[in-house]
């Protein structure tokens, strides 16, 4: 795998909002119920695009840990879109909770004996995405996080 | 009743190891064989399901060398129609001259012991006599007397009906059964008998982090160096690879903790830190889905 150290992710200096697809490949709604589901229906869609099995991995681990921060600690359900442009796929999950303050939460490594909250979840997705952008909802309210995986 | 370890069975014993899971099943016969095999007993594996030759390389996987023990005549590994079932009709009577057969050329070779373990699947045939193997289990008994004989008898669960499974553990004195933490048909989490440890299949989320928790946490107190077979998990989160590496973490410098596993789990176990676990060793197995 592309990412097979855990090198600290570059920052990403631009504060960049999301890009917005011309239409999506898959579009889901998800709760901890669905969480199973939501992980296997991202990774026959990104079979189906004619991704690679590393990149259905890497696909797999980000939606994964995304769903899973929404559950957790972003008001229990959420949504995720899939797209692709070019070889790259794009992954957005967008959940209805209190937010995320830090714009830079995950770049830096988490410590390995933090108890449940070390925030190993964005940082595996900064590792394993080319690029990933935690913004706020339309309405101020929620968190939007968008990765890119590439080939 | 219940002996949830196979190392825990030894001479005298007459047990009855009943299985879902074929994995399951050839981790405790591995543990049976090399418990027998460090006692300097004699091992004989009566086969069916399992061709011969499948069994060694099973065992070899499992931490039990059979090459040379195989050479030395200490270990058997012959199918049960070759051997318990004989020639002529089954019935339990020539069985247990079989047995007692093994029983007396074990003592003339020198051995102190004698560990068989049989599958039983012939029985569930239609040619195969569950009556004759049922009255089998119960004549057997007086073989055990002198505490020289140990023999398990492996049952299929998915091969019997309900009461010949009753009938049989009723008939052996103990029961042998792989501890199993979680059963899903997503993801089962159990103690692993050899090499000693804990495994995981399926898919491994925060939900059962807990219960990962609970089978590491019982495998670090009972094995010196454990292993997590991770070989059949194709998924695993963040937080639970994090309970794998802080339990590595946590160990004193002279043991260590192997895990074989997937591409993909090695790079998630990687990330949240193995590499700075000095007791952690990250195997990635080729076995992929």
């Amino acid at each position: 795998m592309s990412s097979g150290d855990p090198a600290a992710p570059r920052p990403h200096r631009r504060r960049a909002s999301p890009s917005r697809p011309e239409s999506v490949d898959l579009d889901e709604t998800f709760d901890v119920n669905r969480l199973h589901m939501l992980r296997q229906t991202v990774a026959a869609h990104a079979d189906r695009l004619g991704a690679q099995e590393d990149q259905v991995e890497r696909l797999i681990m980000v939606a994964g840990e995304l769903a899973t921060n929404a559950i957790r600690h972003g008001g229990g359900r959420g949504r995720l879109l899939l797209w692709h442009h070019d070889d790259a796929l794009y992954c957005q999950v967008s959940d209805q909770g209190p937010g995320i303050k830090d714009p830079t939460a995950g770049t830096s490594p988490p410590k390995p004996l933090a108890g449940e909250s070390g925030g190993r979840g964005l940082w595996i997705c900064r590792n394993l995405a080319s690029e990933l952008t935690i913004s706020t909802g339309p309405d101020g309210h929620g968190t939007i996080v968008q990765a890119v995986i590439p080939r | 009743m219940t002996v949830p370890n196979a190392t825990d069975v030894g001479a005298g014993d007459h047990a009855c190891l009943t299985f879902t899971d074929g994995e399951d099943r050839l981790d405790l016969i591995a543990a049976f064989v090399r418990g027998g095999l460090r006692a300097g007993h004699k091992v004989v594996c009566w086969t069916d399901a399992i061709e011969p030759d499948g069994l060694a390389g099973q065992l070899a996987e499992r931490s039990v060398k059979p090459g040379a023990a195989i050479r030395r005549g200490q270990l058997r590994l012959s199918p049960v129609s070759d051997s318990l079932l004989g020639s002529g009709a089954v019935t339990a009577a020539a069985m247990v001259d079989v047995l007692s057969g093994e029983l007396d050329a074990a003592a003339r070779e020198g051995y102190p012991g004698l560990r068989i373990s049989a599958d039983m699947a012939w029985a569930s045939r239609p040619v195969g006599g569950v009556e004759e193997l049922l009255a089998f289990e119960t004549k057997v008994a007086d073989l055990f007397a002198d505490g020289r004989l140990c023999l398990i008898c492996q049952y299929d669960r998915d091969r019997f009906d309900a009461v010949t499974l009753a009938f049989a553990a009723k008939a052996h004195p103990k029961t042998v059964a792989a501890q199993v933490y979680y059963e899903h048909p997503l993801l089962r989490i159990c103690r692993q008998y050899s090499p000693p440890g804990v495994r995981v299949a399926g898919q491994l989320d925060y939900r059962q982090r807990d219960v990962l928790e609970q089978a590491l946490g019982e495998s670090l107190r009972l094995d010196r160096n454990p292993r997590v077979n991770l070989a059949r998990l194709d998924y695993i989160d963040g937080a639970c690879a994090g309970v794998i590496v802080a339990a590595a973490m946590r160990l004193p410098r002279s043991r260590r903790m192997t895990v074989r596993c997937q591409r993909l789990v090695a790079t998630v176990l990687d990330l949240v830190g193995a590499g700075s676990a000095p007791g952690l060793r990250v195997q990635v197995s080729h076995e992929q889905r």
